[in-house]
């Protein structure tokens, strides 16, 4: 009897323990699969940086809507970075430990993304960034991958279209002013440009850069007009490229290029603010509609974006940064579906052998984290009737110019013709 | 309690904390410490010119931005190690402080102020324009592999490295509170000709308390780069350093050593609380509202309150 008991007490326990093991196996399937990150949602990126995450909140809800990922729910884990680097290492070192997040992706841009490295490269994640440039020639960290398309060797890629197009004139141009805002962006930029005057010979009449926090660019535009350059290179943030702009009409600046590597007018907010002013200027850009038969992929995520992005008050066009931090999650989403799991060698060996399909078009990494080829598009802002918002979703207003299986005219020089 | 003894207990409780390093695997800890440090340091430092003294410096996070950039300097030029880096930054600052004194102190009250703001400008521009320092594009220092004395992460070191810096800091300005230097200093901010004519050679010790303050506050940036791995000038010149290390030894109270400790471990937990759980942009309107608070009902400080309220209950 008494052994009959026993066995009966050790069945019952067993059983019990099975129905535990096996509701806690569910439990476990049912947490949600944390990715963690820092965005700049105050301070001076806060526009961008909410942006993107809408974008990446936007990724989850149609990745739980298909059922998660391995079978959880997707959970986003944000904290506001303040677009502060030194807040990152505390909010990185929070997520892994206290949160516990499953994978981290990083916030906006390369002051942010550059304080996270040193974490991930002890706790061997693979780590997607947003928006950085160059940041891994220091690190140089296998695992480090960059959605942004600058291209294998950004600084020098990122200021080729705008020399392509120069050397595209007839005759060919002969000088350049060089000028940039005292800042981190501006500095890689112009060191790149100066890499391309330097093979393409040319003659630099001005080189000098500005605080940011100037107030009046006039001065700046005359001294540049003063040396008669036949192109004008300006890296520049965005309370300083609607400064220079301003200023190049106001001063009525007499030059046959002018622009290349301003920040802000990829943006809704200075896209109506300058309008006409930006008639004639040079610049680059993610996506012109011009061209939209090429990105066909897009047109899927501004149909998400475009609606909700009015209603949160975030940039309404959605062309630029959006929906790189969409296609940043398709990365790892696709990586971790087929690796069938969270292993981050595993993530990076995969990140780094194939190529992705997203909303901003086929993806593939190049050794170092960035994309193995740039796709920054080169472009001319011309005929621009006035401030409203409608005229940049059309064709006709942004003429690209590089690279040449994104070209759709040349440039029309003077750059001072084009306001007429 | 005699300096020597202070500086055994400082020490003490700095290797006590220290070894935390081996209990805690959370790194969110450190970093957050690491930061709550920072601030001690900075607002020690400030209190040696701005609470003793009596002079208020604008200027603390060009101090600050000194040391950081001195470590960059030296990892550039000759991949010195962090030591090397603290020794240096706290030496240039303190050189920095002693040409800030020696230009600026025969002006008073706001003047004074107004030209420590102005240096931290014209060294911003500097820096900025500075390519050898990383410029404006910002510099990369890379945390070094090999971790010693045994410590699981980098992080561990330049918190126990900041912990000793932070009891060095408290000591030296207790050390200059108690010394007849200390009471020189309080008769300059008292009132300044009366010291004067009392014989207190007021130019030497403001020109001192500067240099010592000053040397603390780059003392505080010199393992910073190592902690961010990337420095750029906006974020080693930021603000926050500025309006924190005036605002901690205020709250905390300006007259002692311990105010700046209490007000900086008050504000900076609140701070790092604050930017996980509410919101970042809270941070600095918290630190606001709390002044406004604390110069309306406590003027004094919380050191100042427990000063009135033990001599009301002794009455």
């Amino acid at each position: 009897m008494l052994g009959n008991g026993v066995v009966g007490i050790s069945r019952r326990v067993l059983g019990a323990l099975v129905i535990g093991f096996a509701l806690s196996g569910t439990a476990l399937a049912q947490q949600p699969l944390k990715i963690g990150f820092g965005m700049s949602l105050t301070g001076p990126l806060a526009g961008n940086g909410k942006a993107a995450l809408i974008s990446m909140q936007i990724w989850a809800e149609d990745v739980n809507a298909k059922g998660g990922l391995l079978g959880r729910k997707v959970e986003l884990v944000y904290y506001d970075d303040q677009t502060n680097p030194a807040t990152v290492p505390s909010l990185y070192s929070k997520l892994l430990d206290v949160d516990k997040v499953d994978l981290v992706v990083s916030g906006y841009g390369t002051a942010v993304i550059a304080p996270a490295m040193p974490l991930m490269m002890q706790r061997n994640m693979a780590f997607m960034g947003l928006f950085g440039l160059n940041v891994n020639s220091k690190f140089k960290y296998d695992r480090y991958f960059q959605i942004m398309p600058a291209g294998p060797d950004p600084a020098v890629d990122w200021t080729r279209g705008y020399f392509e197009a120069a050397m595209a004139l007839n005759p060919k141009p002969g000088t350049v002013a060089l000028v940039g805002a005292d800042a981190e962006y501006p500095h890689l930029a112009l060191e790149g440009a100066r890499v391309h005057v330097k093979r393409l010979g040319l003659k630099v009449v001005y080189d000098k850069t500005y605080p940011p926090n100037t107030v009046d660019y006039s001065p700046i535009v005359r001294a540049i007009q003063a040396t008669n350059p036949d192109l004008v290179y300006l890296a520049s943030y965005p309370p300083d490229s609607a400064g220079m702009v301003r200023a190049a009409n106001e001063v009525g600046l007499k030059t046959r290029m002018f622009g290349g590597g301003l920040v802000g007018p990829q943006f809704a907010a200075l896209k109506t603010q300058l309008g006409p002013l930006l008639n004639g200027v040079i610049n680059y850009e993610a996506y012109a509609p011009d061209i939209n038969r090429k990105f066909p992929f897009l047109d899927q995520f501004l149909a998400k974006y475009q609606g909700r992005a009015v209603k949160e008050g975030v940039d309404p066009l959605g062309f630029y940064l959006p929906p790189y931090a969409y296609a940043m999650m398709q990365v790892l989403e696709q990586a971790i579906k087929a690796t069938g799991g969270l292993d981050q060698a595993k993530l990076a060996d995969y990140m780094h052998a194939y190529e992705f399909d997203t909303y901003v078009g086929k993806v593939r990494f190049a050794r170092n984290g960035e994309w193995s080829v740039p796709r920054m598009l080169t472009v001319q802002y011309h005929g621009i009737g006035g401030n409203d918002l409608e005229q940049w979703t059309k064709p006709g207003h942004v003429t690209v110019l590089y690279p040449n299986e994104y070209k759709t005219g040349a440039v029309k020089a003077p750059y001072h013709e084009n306001k007429k | 309690m005699s300096n020597k003894v202070f500086a055994f207990v400082a020490l003490a409780v700095a290797l006590a904390l220290a070894a935390v390093t081996q209990l805690i695997p959370n790194e969110y800890f450190f970093t957050a410490a690491y930061t709550v440090l920072l601030f001690v340091i900075l607002a020690t430092a400030w209190n040696i010119l701005g609470g003793y003294t009596g002079y208020v410096n604008f200027g603390s996070a060009a101090f600050f931005a000194i040391g950081a950039y001195t470590t960059v300097f030296f990892y550039n030029a000759f991949k010195a190690p962090l030591a090397v880096g603290i020794v240096a930054g706290t030496l240039v600052a303190g050189l920095a402080g002693l040409g800030l004194g020696y230009l600026t102190l025969r002006l008073r009250g706001v003047f004074f102020a107004i030209a420590s703001l102005a240096l931290a400008v014209v060294l911003y521009v500097f820096v900025v324009n500075w390519d050898y320092v990383g410029g404006a594009r910002g510099a990369y220092v890379l945390q070094p592999r090999e971790i010693p004395f045994g410590m699981p992460r980098y992080i561990h070191l330049i918190y126990s490295v900041q912990l000793l810096m932070a009891a060095f800091a408290l000591v030296v300005a207790r050390a200059i509170e108690k010394s007849t230097m200390g009471r020189g200093l309080a008769a300059i901010r008292d009132d300044e000709l009366a010291a004067e004519c009392s014989g207190v050679p007021t130019l030497r010790l403001k020109i001192f308390s500067t240099m010592v303050s000053c040397a603390l506050m780059g003392m505080a940036g010199t393992t910073f780069p190592y902690y961010l791995s990337y420095i750029e000038p906006s974020s080693a010149f930021s603000l926050s350093y500025a309006v924190n290390s005036i605002a901690m030894p205020l709250i905390g109270g300006m007259m002692s050593w311990m105010g700046p400790l209490i007000g900086a471990v008050l504000l900076g937990t609140v701070q790092q609380v604050v930017q996980v759980t509410v919101s970042s942009a809270w941070n600095l309107l918290i630190v606001g509202v709390l002044l406004v608070l604390f110069v309306t009902l406590a003027p004094n400080g919380i050191m100042g309150w427990v000063d009135a309220w033990r001599r009301r209950k002794g009455r």
